[in-house]
């Protein structure tokens, strides 16, 4: 989730109106932003966002386009605008295919940058890039010293040790390569590039090196200044929608921070895109019709209505048609905009309805026996427990004193005691013992869940149901009296055989047999395993599967 | 005070030492007198006590006791004695009285009877001559009193001695292992005016203790008698067998949607990335799916699935398929979406669902699942936790109807009409929503996030009437009930607590 901070003055600017805090969370909500804090001594907001699809909320700039929509100091569309600059030429060099094929870029001019300004633009950067540009991958970005650049831009791959330049806030020049293997933030990101036989590089007309996307500016006109007046942007990366996006949303915080914003015209080499100005007029339009509203809000809107919260929204409306603003490229969907109406037209002013329609509930019929099943425990004076699902090799086998079998095992884990997933569940009860040594004896307990076994090449879970009883007189008759009751309960006919399981005591094990299906292993707890749960009292007990018991009655 | 019902409800050792307590205060004496163990007594008297019939009195005394030394002097007679009776006719050397007479006590002999001047001594041969002086006689005199002294009945008091055996007390105390004084406590009886009372009135007839089968066999019960309980007193605690606290509270989730007409649903803890995510239009590559950070399994490392619901899903993604929607607009991996993953999100059984032959229009469907997410394990996060989701699906539903259902799940398990609802988000439903409820100490709680699906997850599986899909934050809302802190008391392996865990009413 994009967190995001920034100082409330710097907003109410922005906005050109005072917004009290309280006041300001309740705004948020209409861009799915949440009022994480507010720091008064510093006058820091922070705001976290829950659509990780709207990335043109991340900055001050964003938060304040957004509410000056909603308390109507500006209608519609926000304006943008764009001078058209022939002379900001970017050639893109075929090599820049295979290794990261897209840039949009644009300058902006005529205003001092501050701290302020540097702080938010990199923390924009850093967030877009983050999340929306997936860590850089997809997109990343660099922002430059306008004036130390000369047209035009060339953008191309070239081989890793071929070109040397002095990386952002360094000293000495390295080659790409170099940066990959030595520089903080090149260690950082050197996975995107891995495999690559040809780096992307940036370099102007006088072969001055810009940067080396994604990874690092260079110092030399990489590197914003307190009081610089002139900036270049650009973006690049794997996807050309992502880029132009980024470019647009960023010339459009720029545009309302008081720069004037100059095109760049992208030329490609190959016939397909050719030449794309940038930032790009995507000029997005939807139809929207009346009934689509009210089918999904059940409002009765008329045109007029829906002109004004689409445009407190900040969409242009016209006749059925919605335009959408250059920095959005979330709208799939009419939905999308009817949802943004039902936002504008508040939730809390929509009325609540009940399903007209009456419908039965019901459940599995093996959850109603799998709950009978668990009153008969706890009549037998059993304490029901629950367990993850997630357990370890260690319990579920080696301490059990089997082989491996049947398991579902995890790619990866977190944590070595979850990561696999449980295929028997009378492991998880000797560990439950194991941690109630000093606890009054006896102690009975059990549990009923759901297990995962591979079967077939596929995995299938089963109901399942263990108990154990640990206390000096723990036998065998014990556990088979407990199994007895459950199926006697149910009326139900089985046969006990001799099994061997290194689980149990040899001799003393038995392999619960209905109507043909082996349901369940009843018996004493093999000494060696109690020691190897560290207990120090006998332990009877079964485990009985379910859904074969289920389905050998019915 | 009713004499009568307190006299019914004594106990046979009560019956045993209230009578011998108007005579003996002591607790020796009372169990030689009653015919009890010491600990008997004192547990007879203690409950005694405890009605308010007697009261035990602590004294603290000095007691004295004979030591080893004075036990053997009490048979042998005093070692100084026994000195002056070898050298009573005739003067002696030391090896005759060392006969009679161990190292420690000669030493200490010769001490004593140089500073009473009873004996002379000199020198012969190296070796010392002991003679009796004529101040013997007194001497001796005097040493009887001692010896009488430790005939006495020991243990004895301190403070019921005369003047004279203290002086003697206090001589022998100085002298090894002869006399031990302690501090003892011991415990007096007092009946109180009810105590009285109850002896005044006698204690009368027998009383059974237990009833039996012979008595109810022979019908002999109908003359007895029966002791009264004393039911106010605590009884040793013991554990019944206990459905699990939270468990209980699934049960009790999944009987409330029932009730209210909702169908369960299930799906397999091993899914698939289509069915977990793709199938509910959550892009391969986007940011959208960190928030699901999944466990992939080693194996079975596919699934299956229908050609045709995956080509319509890969369509929906790739272009929006026959939705009108313009999709996610990148190429999707139809490998990559059979890989298999814990189920993270109970979602994935909507889905399953919406694409079953069993689906119902119109119906109500809820899951209760468990769900699994690679994070680390703290107060609010496990690895493996339970989440409750379900659809709606009916001809004509709109956010209207979302949001009445929002409220009913508000009233029924939040127990509060006082909710908001914020626009929210999530992959699969537009309009999204979030729905806080009002909690009496903590304000806004998320209980949980419901919508309406889109149409890229909808029609892609054949669906074309309105589906609300909910899920509720079921873990956070048994927390809030059971009045838990942390998510990890909900899998509570402490035997002890879920032995004492309260039944919620």
């Amino acid at each position: 989730m994009p967190t995001i901070s920034f100082q409330n003055k710097d907003l109410c600017d922005l906005v050109g109106k005072n917004i009290p805090i309280k006041e300001l969370a309740e705004l948020l909500e209409y861009g799915k932003g949440e009022l994480e804090s507010y720091d008064e001594e510093n006058d820091e907001v922070t705001v976290s966002f829950g659509d990780t699809n709207l990335p043109y909320l991340w900055s001050v700039e964003g938060v304040a386009r957004l509410i000056k929509g909603l308390i109507g100091k500006q209608k519609g569309i926000p304006k943008l605008d764009i001078f058209k600059k022939s002379e900001h030429r970017l050639i893109v060099d075929k090599s820049v295919k295979n290794v990261r094929p897209y840039i949009a870029a644009f300058a902006a001019k005529g205003k001092k940058v501050d701290d302020k300004f540097i702080k938010q633009i990199i923390d924009l950067q850093e967030k877009f890039c983050d999340s929306y540009g997936r860590r850089r991958k997809k997109t990343a970005i660099g922002v430059y010293n306008y004036k130390k650049i000369k047209f035009p831009i060339h953008y191309k791959a070239t081989k890793p040790e071929s070109i040397k330049f002095v990386p952002l806030e360094y000293k000495k020049e390295m080659t790409q390569q170099e940066i990959l293997e030595d520089h903080p933030t090149g260690k950082e990101y050197a996975w995107i590039l891995e495999g690559m036989p040809k780096y992307p590089i940036l370099v102007d007309a006088n072969d001055e090196v810009l940067s080396f996307p994604p990874i690092i500016n260079s110092n030399y006109s990489g590197k914003i200044d307190i009081g610089d007046e002139d900036l270049f942007f650009e973006a690049t990366g794997e996807d050309l929608d992502s880029v132009l996006l980024a470019a647009n949303i960023f010339a459009q915080a720029f545009y309302e921070r008081g720069f004037k914003i100059e095109s760049v015209t992208v030329e490609y080499p190959d016939k397909k895109n050719d030449k794309i100005t940038t930032p790009f007029l995507f000029d997005e339009t939807v139809k929207v019709s009346l009934s689509q509203i009210r089918d999904l809000l059940g409002l009765k809107l008329d045109e007029k209505k829906i002109k004004k919260l689409l445009e407190k929204m900040q969409f242009d409306y016209n006749k059925g048609t919605v335009k959408i603003p250059n920095y959005r490229r979330d709208i799939m969907h009419p939905v999308d905009v009817i949802e943004d109406i039902a936002i504008a037209y508040g939730y809390s002013n929509i009325d609540m309805e009940y399903m007209k329609s009456y419908t039965v509930g019901k459940t599995f019929p093996i959850v109603n026996f799998v709950d009978k099943v668990r009153e008969l425990m706890t009549g037998l004076c059993y304490q029901e427990v629950m367990s993850a699902i997630l357990s370890n090799k260690e319990v579920l086998f080696k301490k059990m004193n089997v082989k491996e079998f049947s398991l579902i095992e995890l790619k990866e884990y977190m944590s070595k005691r979850y990561a696999v997933v449980r295929n028997w569940l009378m492991p998880g009860l000797m560990d439950v013992l194991s941690k109630n040594k000093s606890v009054e004896y006896p102690q009975k307990i059990f549990e009923e869940g759901l297990i995962t076994a591979k079967k077939d090449k596929e995995a299938k879970d089963y109901h399942r149901i263990a108990a154990v009883s640990a206390h000096e007189g723990a036998d065998y008759t014990e556990a088979r009296q407990a199994i007895d009751f459950i199926l006697r309960g149910f009326d139900i006919d089985y046969k006990v055989m001799d099994v061997e399981h290194d689980s149990f005591i040899k001799g003393r094990v038995g392999r619960v047999i209905v109507d043909g299906k082996k349901v369940a292993y009843v018996g004493e707890i093999n000494p060696k395993v109690l020691s190897n749960f560290d207990l120090t009292v006998p332990v009877c007990g079964f485990e009985l599967n379910l859904t074969e018991l289920f389905s050998a009655i019915q | 005070m009713d004499i009568n019902k307190l006299i019914n409800k004594l106990h046979p050792l009560e019956r045993k030492v209230l009578p011998v307590l108007d005579k003996s205060e002591e607790l020796k004496d009372i169990s030689k007198k009653a015919g009890l163990k010491e600990v008997e007594a004192m547990r007879a008297l203690q409950w005694l006590s405890n009605k308010e019939i007697l009261k035990i009195k602590e004294d603290i005394k000095e007691v004295a006791e004979l030591g080893k030394n004075g036990k053997e002097y009490l048979e042998k007679g005093m070692p100084e004695k026994r000195f002056l009776d070898v050298i009573k006719d005739k003067a002696k050397d030391e090896d005759k009285i060392k006969e009679k007479l161990n190292k420690q006590e000669y030493g200490a002999c010769i001490g004593i009877l140089k500073k009473n001047s009873t004996i002379a001594i000199s020198k012969e041969k190296g070796k010392l001559k002991f003679k009796a002086t004529p101040a013997v006689k007194f001497f001796l005199e005097n040493l009887k009193k001692t010896e009488e002294f430790l005939k006495k009945d020991f243990p004895v008091e301190l403070n019921k001695l005369s003047t004279e055996e203290r002086k003697i007390l206090e001589e022998l105390k100085k002298r090894k292992d002869i006399i031990e004084v302690d501090i003892k406590k011991s415990k007096r009886i007092e009946l109180t005016d009810i105590g009285k009372r109850i002896l005044k009135k006698g204690i009368k007839g027998k009383v059974e203790d237990k009833l039996t089968s012979e008595m109810l066999k022979k019908g002999s019960w109908k003359n007895k008698k029966f002791r009264g309980y004393d039911v106010s007193i605590n009884v040793p605690v013991k554990f019944g067998g206990k459905k699990q606290h939270y468990r209980r509270f699934l049960d009790e989730v999944r009987n409330k949607f029932i009730s209210l007409g909702f169908i369960e649903m299930d799906g397999p803890i091993v899914e698939s990335d289509f069915w977990d995510m793709d199938v509910l239009y959550m892009p391969q590559f986007h940011s959208a799916r960190d928030i699901h950070e999944a466990y992939y399994v080693k194996d079975p490392e596919f699934s299956d699935i229908s050609k045709k619901i995956l080509d319509n899903v890969k369509k929906a993604h790739e272009n929006g398929f026959d939705t009108g929607s313009k999709g996610w607009g990148y190429k999707f991996d139809p490998l990559r979406t059979k890989r298999n993953l814990l189920r993270t999100q109970g979602t994935a059984c909507s889905a399953r669902m919406l694409a079953s032959d069993e689906l119902k229009i119109p119906a109500k469907y809820f899951a209760i699942t468990r769900c699994f997410r690679y994070d680390v394990i703290d107060a609010t996060h496990l690895p493996d936790f339970n989440q409750v989701e379900g659809i709606v699906v009916e001809e004509g539903l709109n956010i209207k109807h979302l949001f009445g259902l929002l409220q009913m799940f508000a009233r029924k398990f939040a127990d509060t009409e006082e909710i908001k609802l914020v626009p929210g988000y999530f992959p699969f439903t537009e309009p999204s929503v979030e729905l806080f409820a009002k909690h009496p100490e903590l304000g806004w709680i998320e209980l949980g996030g419901a919508g309406i699906f889109r149409p890229e997850v909808t029609k892609p599986l054949g669906i074309n009437v309105p589906v609300i899909a909910w899920g509720l934050g079921i873990d956070r809302i048994a927390m809030f009930k059971l009045g838990l802190k942390d998510i990890r008391d909900l899998f509570s392996h402490n035997l002890d607590v879920l032995r004492k865990t309260k039944v919620n009413i």
